[in-house]
C-alpha cells in the first residue's frame, strides 16, 4: 500500500470548504444563516425541524445562485426562500394553531397581559390565505413597507394591500373565539 | 384592546438593520440607516435579537455540522440505492455500467442475509462549488468526500485503487454519512474507489466473501 495518489485533508467537509478557492458555503453561513435558523425556529417552534429547514434552505440557494447573485437585496431574497420553504412546512402539519391560541388565552386571563405579537401573528398565519401568508410575514416580521414588498414579489402595491387586508380578515375571524377584546387595526391604517 | 401587530415604523425596518449588517447598504440609504439606528430603540432591539440569532446558530449548528448536511442533502435523492439513480445514466451516457458503478456482492456462504443493499456516494469541490461527483472528470486540485449509506453494515474500508498503488482511504465503523476527512486524488489518468461494506472487521487487500463491494471510478 502506497499513499502516493492522494493527500488527505483533515476536517472532511469544513476542511474542503475552509480549503476551497471561494469559501461559499461558509460565506452565505457567516452572512445568512443566523437571520434563516432564526426565521426557522420561529415559525416551526422544534429545534430539529429547524435545523432541517436550515439546510434544505441553503439547498436551495446553491440551486439558485444566479438569482441569489442577482438578488437586490440578498438578505430579503434568502429570508423569503426560508419563510416560504417554512410556510409549506406548517401548512403539512396539522391544523394546531387554533389550540394554540385558545392556550394563548387561557394563560392571557392569569397575566393579564396582551398576547405578544410576533407569537399572535404566527399563530394567525395558519388561518390565512396562502399569498397571503407571505406578505404578512414580510410586513409584520420583516418590518418591509408595502412599496418594499411590492417590489420584491413583482406585485402591484393595491395586490399587496388586499393580501393585508385579507390576512387582516381572518385573523379577526380566528381571534372572535379565543381573544374576543383583542381588535386588530383595518387594513387601511397600515 | 387594541393590539398593534407591527411592521414597519418611522425610519424603523428589521430588514433594513439586517441588510446593514450584511453590507448591503450604500451611499445616502446607509448613512440615513446608520443614524436611525443610533438613536433607535427599537432597532437596538432588533441588533440584540441578530446578535442572539447568531449566538443560537454557532450553539446549535456549527459549520462543519451545517457544511455537512447541506451537502448531503444536495446530493440525496430518496428512495434510490445508489445503484438505481446511476445506471440510467449511464445507460443515457452510453456509457453503460463499465463506465459508470458496480456493486458487487461476494457471495456470500451462508446465502442469508436480510440487510439492504449499502451505498456510498462521492461529494466534489471544485471550481463549481459543492456537488456530486456522478461520472464527470475529476479537476485537478479538487477535493473528494465519500459519504456511506452501510444499510445496517458495521465496517467499512475505503480504498484508492490506481495501477501499481493502492491508498486506504480509510478502514473501521461503518459511518452513516461523510466521512471525517476529504482527499485529493493526484493522479493522473484513472482510479478506482472501491468501498468494501462487511459486519466485521475488513483487511483492505482480502475483502470478506459475504461483503458488499461498490466500485466508484475516477478519471480526469
Amino acid at each position: 500500500m502506497t499513499v502516493k495518489a492522494l493527500r488527505v485533508i483533515p476536517g472532511g467537509l469544513a476542511g474542503m470548504n475552509a480549503a476551497g478557492p471561494s469559501g461559499l458555503l461558509e460565506e452565505l453561513y457567516e452572512k445568512h444563516a443566523a437571520a434563516v435558523y432564526g426565521r426557522c425556529r420561529y415559525l416551526l417552534r422544534n429545534d430539529a425541524e429547524a435545523k432541517d429547514a436550515l439546510q434544505d434552505v441553503f439547498v436551495k440557494v446553491l440551486r439558485a445562485l444566479p438569482e441569489f447573485r442577482e438578488a437586490a437585496s440578498p438578505s430579503t431574497w434568502v429570508l423569503r426562500i426560508a419563510t416560504h420553504h417554512c410556510l409549506n412546512v406548517m401548512r403539512s402539519r396539522k391544523a394546531l394553531w387554533r389550540e394554540q391560541l385558545l392556550a394563548v388565552a387561557r394563560e392571557r386571563r392569569q397575566e393579564t397581559e396582551p398576547p405578544d405579537r410576533r407569537e399572535l401573528v404566527r399563530m394567525l398565519l395558519a388561518a390565512a390565505p396562502e399569498e397571503a401568508q407571505e406578505v404578512a410575514v414580510m410586513y409584520f416580521v420583516d418590518e418591509l413597507t408595502q412599496a418594499e414588498i411590492a417590489q420584491e414579489l413583482s406585485r402591484s402595491l393595491p395586490t399587496v394591500r388586499k393580501r393585508l387586508r385579507e390576512f387582516l380578515e381572518c385573523a379577526r375571524a380566528a381571534l372572535k373565539e379565543a381573544l374576543p377584546d383583542v381588535m386588530l387595526p383595518e387594513g387601511d391604517d397600515l | 384592546m387594541n393590539l398593534d401587530l407591527g411592521g414597519p415604523g418611522p425610519g424603523c425596518s428589521a430588514m433594513r438593520v439586517r441588510r446593514l449588517a450584511a453590507g448591503e447598504l450604500s451611499g445616502a440609504e446607509m448613512e440615513r440607516t446608520v443614524a436611525h439606528v443610533a438613536g433607535c430603540a427599537r432597532c437596538a432591539a432588533t441588533q440584540r435579537e441578530m446578535a442572539l440569532e447568531q449566538e443560537q446558530l454557532r450553539r446549535d449548528v456549527p459549520f462543519p455540522q451545517f457544511a455537512a448536511g447541506v451537502a448531503e442533502k444536495l446530493a440525496h435523492r430518496p428512495r434510490q440505492t445508489f445503484v438505481a439513480r446511476w445506471a440510467p445514466l449511464a445507460a443515457a451516457a452510453g456509457l453503460a455500467l463499465i463506465a459508470g458503478v458496480q456493486v458487487l456482492r461476494v457471495p456470500d456462504d451462508s446465502g442469508i442475509r436480510s440487510k439492504g443493499a449499502a451505498s456510498a456516494q462521492i461529494f466534489v469541490q471544485d471550481g463549481r462549488g459543492i456537488h456530486e461527483l456522478g461520472l464527470a472528470p475529476v479537476s485537478e486540485g479538487a477535493r473528494l468526500l465519500v459519504s456511506l449509506h452501510p444499510a445496517g453494515r458495521k465496517n467499512v474500508s475505503v480504498v484508492l485503487v490506481e495501477p501499481g498503488e493502492t491508498s486506504v482511504i480509510y478502514a473501521g465503523a461503518a459511518v452513516n454519512g461523510p466521512l471525517p476527512q476529504a482527499f485529493e486524488w493526484t493522479g493522473s489518468k484513472a482510479a478506482t474507489l472501491r468501498i468494501v461494506f462487511a459486519d466485521r472487521p475488513i483487511d483492505p487487500a482480502k475483502p470478506p466473501r459475504d461483503a458488499d463491494v461498490i466500485e466508484l471510478p475516477l478519471h480526469r
